[in-house]
C-alpha cells in the first residue's frame, strides 16, 4: 500500500515527459513564425527608408505603389505606416524566438499582438480596394506576412489547448 | 549561454536591420552631382557642391535641359521626375512658389524619369511635354499635365486628353502628333534616364539642390526655403 503514492508520482512524471514531449512542435511554430516575421521586417524596413527618403517606389507586379504610399493613410500623426509596421515586425520576431525557447509569456503576448496585426491588415486592404482604388504590392506582401503569422498563432493556440 | 541565445538573436536581427535602413537610406542620398549650370564657386564646402563624379560627367542629360530661371543663377535645382507620381504633383506647386520667390536667383531643371512600366501613362505624359518643347511649350504643357494630375491618371486612353491641352497651350496639332514619336523625343527621354541611372536615382521626385541631393520632406516650402536662402548667402559671399 506504501507504494501508491509512488506510483502515482511516476504515472503524473511519465505524462509531463510525454507533454513535454509535444513541445517541439510548438516550439517549430514558433520558430516559423519568427522566420515569417523576418521577411515582413525587411519588406517594412524598405517601404519604410522610402517613405522617409520621399522616394515613390516602383512597383513590378501592379501599378499603384505610388498612390498607395502618397495617400493620406500612409502615415499616422506624420509617422509612416511603414515604421510602425516594421516596429511591429521585430515585436513579432522577439516574442515569437524568446517563446520557441521556452518563455511562456512571450508566448502570450503574441496573440494578442497578431491579432492586432491582423485586424491592421483588413483595415489596410480596405483601404487599397476601396478608398485609394489602388494596390501596393509591397503593402500586399506585408498582409500576406500577417495572415500566415495569424495561421501560425492559431495553430499555436489550437496545439497548447489539447 | 542557452539562456542567452533569443537575446542575442533578437539584438543580432535589430543590428542587421539597422544596418540595411541605414545602408537603403545613404544609397540613394550618396550621389552629389555637378549643377547642370555653370557654378560661381566651385570650392567644396558643406553648403557647395561635390566635385562632379565621372559617372555625371558622362551622361550630361538631354541637352540643352528644360529649364527656368538663368543660367548663371546663384541656385539651381534639378528635378528627375514622372509625370503621373503623385508626390510629383505635390512638389510642382511648391517649386513654382520658390521661383516667384527667388526670381533669377533661382534656376530649375526638369529632367525625364518615366516610372515605366509602374505608370502606365507616364512615358505617353512625357513623350506630349517633349512634343509640346519642340514648339517652345514645354512647361505650358509641363504645368497642365501636372495640375490635371487626377484628371488624366486612371483613363483608358490619356492621348485625346493631352491633346485637348495641346490645343489649349496653341500648339499645331499635326507637328505635336508627329513629334510624339519623333526620334529627338524619344532620345531626350532616353538621354534624361541615363543621367538618372548614372546619378544613382531609383524614384521620383528626385531633386538636386547645387548637385546635393534633397530629402524628399525637406521639399516642403518651409523647409526648401532655408535650403535656397543658406545655398544664396554662401555663393554672394
Amino acid at each position: 500500500m506504501s507504494n501508491t503514492p509512488n506510483f502515482e508520482r511516476a504515472v503524473s512524471v511519465t505524462q509531463d515527459s510525454i507533454a513535454n514531449s509535444t513541445r517541439p512542435r510548438s516550439t517549430i511554430l514558433y520558430a516559423a513564425a519568427s522566420v515569417t516575421s523576418l521577411v515582413g521586417l525587411g519588406d517594412a524596413i524598405y517601404l519604410a527608408v522610402e517613405h522617409v527618403a520621399g522616394r515613390s517606389v516602383q512597383c513590378t507586379l501592379v501599378s499603384g505603389c505610388s498612390e498607395v504610399l502618397s495617400s493620406q493613410y500612409a502615415s499616422v500623426r506624420g509617422i509612416p505606416l511603414a515604421l510602425i509596421g516594421a516596429i511591429a515586425y521585430f515585436s513579432v520576431f522577439s516574442l515569437a524566438t524568446l517563446a520557441a525557447f521556452g518563455y511562456k509569456g512571450a508566448g502570450k503576448l503574441l496573440t494578442p499582438m497578431v491579432g492586432l496585426m491582423f485586424l491592421t491588415s483588413l483595415w489596410l486592404i480596405y483601404l487599397q480596394a476601396f478608398v485609394i482604388k489602388a494596390f501596393c504590392q509591397f503593402c500586399l506582401l506585408s498582409a500576406l506576412v500577417t495572415f500566415i503569422l495569424t495561421g501560425l498563432v492559431v495553430a499555436i493556440i489550437i496545439r497548447e489547448r489539447r | 549561454m542557452k539562456r542567452a541565445l533569443p537575446f542575442l538573436l533578437i539584438a543580432a536581427v535589430l543590428a542587421i536591420a539597422l544596418v540595411i535602413a541605414w545602408s537603403l537610406m545613404r544609397s540613394g542620398t550618396d550621389a552629389p552631382i555637378p549643377s547642370a549650370t555653370p557654378v560661381v564657386s566651385q570650392s567644396v564646402s558643406p553648403n557647395n557642391p561635390a566635385p562632379p563624379t565621372p559617372a555625371a560627367i558622362a551622361e550630361p542629360g538631354a541637352d540643352p535641359p528644360h529649364a527656368e530661371g538663368p543660367a548663371n543663377a546663384l541656385v539651381t535645382i534639378e528635378e528627375f521626375g514622372d509625370f503621373q507620381c503623385p508626390p510629383c504633383a505635390m512638389l510642382h506647386p511648391v517649386l513654382k512658389e520658390m521661383e516667384k520667390e527667388f526670381g533669377s536667383k533661382l534656376r530649375v531643371i526638369f529632367r525625364e524619369f518615366p516610372l515605366v512600366p509602374a505608370h502606365e501613362h507616364a512615358l505617353s505624359a512625357a513623350r506630349s511635354a517633349e512634343a509640346a518643347a519642340l514648339q517652345g511649350k514645354f512647361w505650358e504643357m509641363h504645368d497642365l499635365i501636372y495640375t490635371n494630375q487626377n484628371a488624366w491618371k486612371n483613363a483608358f486612353d490619356v492621348r485625346p486628353i493631352f491633346e485637348e491641352y495641346a490645343k489649349t497651350i496653341g500648339l499645331n496639332l499635326e507637328r505635336y502628333r508627329q513629334d510624339l514619336t519623333s526620334e529627338t523625343v524619344q532620345n531626350r527621354i532616353f538621354l534624361d534616364g541615363k543621367r538618372a541611372r548614372a546619378l544613382g536615382v531609383k524614384g521620383t521626385p528626385t531633386v538636386f539642390l547645387n548637385g546635393r541631393e534633397v530629402p524628399f520632406p525637406s521639399l516642403e516650402p518651409t523647409k526648401l526655403r532655408p535650403l535656397i536662402e543658406a545655398e544664396i548667402a554662401s555663393r554672394s559671399k
